[in-house]
């Protein structure tokens, strides 16, 4: 199994952070319209699910999968979205997004008074957990 | 004939009234830092340099350094104080640092090239969980609060002393004891 | 600043080695939390500190809101990733989770009551409250709201779930009330912001 990306937006669709493990081909486009396109389809996909829904979404959108990749959505009440792309071995994997939030984003970014709650996130030590999170998983 | 008015307000029952918190109670650890990184943010927008933002810390801890005297003192010691040196660092070593976080300081330390001079280490430091030093303020160690706090004690136990934090073992205080302190100490040995 | 040269280092002698047992014996605190005497004291200081750096203290209070909404964005992640709570679905759903939160982070449970008929407004009243432990208002200071970091703190945690709402004490204990008593109004959902190019 593999994990390809993750990508972290605020609330208002600011690209937090962004980070790379397996991921061969490259959009061909900068990160900056990149992520803009990211938020874009997730902001219509979302507002897609909810209308369509034949009963309360609830939680609403959680992932969709194509014939080489799984794109897994996690969304908290607050509006940080957090999405991770992975092969498609790689299935329920809430759990593993629902740690990133609550062990590392609120640790590191959230208790940090030094880390601004609306920009880019810069903090090594965030990144270092990210990444070790990531890599000690089962579906890395 | 018309009443003298000391306070405007007439308590139902006053503070004194109650009996004194066993000190059980608990916050939350992320309330606690949260809070305590409003205070660090505060003084850090009225000051220019670390070392008057430390010395603002510390201000701030000396306030609730001398509250805890009181409290510690009529709670823990009924009423008296430690007049030995010694005991009055073991003192805040342990029964002050279990009031205020739950366990001791690791360690406590004699420099053997200054009498006057005691170090307190902390691998630790509560108040240094969360914050991550940026590097323009390598060494800015936000512990001076504690520090504060350690420094009105001894203070009010009548060892007046300086206490600074600095980063070293984790988290050490300094406590530099006034020279008539070790005098005075040397003759209640003495006799 | 101090330099601590090797010498130093191995010059000053061990004095009083406790053994771990010890040190284990002498922790009684949950990782956790936070003896609440601390944070009683601590915010006391910062309240006297602001009564010394403003001249007027209703600018101490919007000071003490600001900054509880500064640690009310915070600590509403805090929640929600330990609660695992999803959107509120009604106001009343909120005054219970406002409610919880209280426990988790002050270890008080304020009850609700004094319901507006539109549901709109609900009252949180404190018996005790850490903030308070050791407090007596002096005369000089009949204006200042002393828990006043509380309101801001509801504003910050509700923005970030998409609610506005205001709050304000309308009895205090500080000010010989029986209980205090902080009114929670709602004034209206935020939409979600949308992104650029997009309506």
């Amino acid at each position: 199994m593999t994990i390809h990306n993750l990508y972290i937006f605020s609330r208002n669709g600011t690209l937090l952070y962004y980070s790379e493990w397996n991921r061969l081909n490259k959009s061909g486009i900068t990160m900056e319209e990149e992520a803009k396109l990211m938020y874009g389809m997730l902001f219509s996909i979302k507002s897609f699910v909810s209308k369509i829904s034949p009963l309360d979404p609830k939680e609403g959108f959680l992932y969709y999968k194509t014939s080489k990749y799984t794109l897994h959505y996690l969304e908290t009440p607050s509006g940080l979205k957090f999405v991770l792309n992975t092969d498609n071995g790689a299935q329920n994997i809430r759990g593993l997004l629902q740690q990133l939030y609550s062990q590392v984003y609120l640790e590191y970014v959230v208790k940090n008074p030094l880390c601004q709650l609306n920009e880019p996130i810069q903090s090594e030590l965030f990144k270092q957990k990210v990444d070790a999170l990531i890599k000690h998983s089962q579906y890395f | 004939m018309t009443s003298i008015t000391i306070s405007a307000i007439r308590p139902r029952t006053s503070i004194l009234d109650k009996s004194l918190s066993k000190g059980k109670g608990e916050v939350s650890l992320s309330c606690y830092a949260l809070l305590f990184s409003e205070l660090v943010q505060y003084c850090q927008n009225r000051v220019y340099t670390v070392p008057e933002l430390q010395n603002k810390l510390a201000e701030m801890g000396t306030e609730v350094g001398h509250r805890i005297t009181d409290l510690l003192i009529v709670r823990e010691k009924s009423g008296k104080r430690e007049i030995k040196l010694l005991n009055a660092l073991l003192f805040i070593k342990s029964t002050l640092w279990k009031c205020l976080f739950g366990r001791e300081a690791d360690k406590l330390e004699h420099a053997n090239d200054d009498e006057r001079t005691y170090y307190i280490i902390e691998k630790e430091a509560l108040v240094n969980k969360f914050v991550s030093v940026p590097k323009d303020k390598g060494s800015l160690n936000c512990a001076s609060f504690v520090a504060g706090i350690v420094e009105a004690v001894l203070c009010d136990f009548g060892f007046p002393a300086k206490v600074t934090a600095h980063w070293h073992k984790g988290t050490t205080y300094m406590v530099k004891f006034d020279d008539a302190v070790v005098a005075r100490d040397k003759q209640l040995e003495d006799r | 600043m101090i330099v601590l040269s090797s010498t130093w280092r191995d010059s000053k002698r061990h004095l009083f080695k406790f053994s771990q047992e010890m040190s284990r014996a002498g922790s009684r605190l949950d990782s956790k939390k936070v003896n609440s005497e601390l944070f009683t004291l601590t915010y006391g200081a910062l309240v006297a500190q602001l009564l010394k750096d403003y001249e007027n203290i209703d600018d101490v209070n919007k000071q003490l809101e600001r900054m509880g909404y500064n640690m009310g964005i915070r600590l509403i992640e805090d929640f929600l990733a330990r609660t695992g709570s999803g959107r509120c679905y009604d106001f009343r759903d909120t005054a219970e989770k406002i409610q919880t939160g209280f426990k988790i982070f002050l270890g008080i449970t304020p009850t609700i009551t004094n319901w507006s008929t539109a549901g709109d407004e609900f009252s949180l009243c404190f018996e005790s409250n850490p903030l308070t432990e050791f407090v007596e208002l002096p005369d000089h200071c009949l204006n200042l709201k002393y828990c006043n970091i509380l309101t801001g703190v509801l504003r910050g945690a509700c923005e970030m779930v998409q609610m506005e709402v205001a709050s304000w004490f309308v009895q205090d204990q500080l000010k010989n009330d029986s209980v205090t008593e902080l009114r929670v109004k709602f004034i209206k959902r935020l939409e979600d912001a949308i992104p650029a190019g997009e309506d």
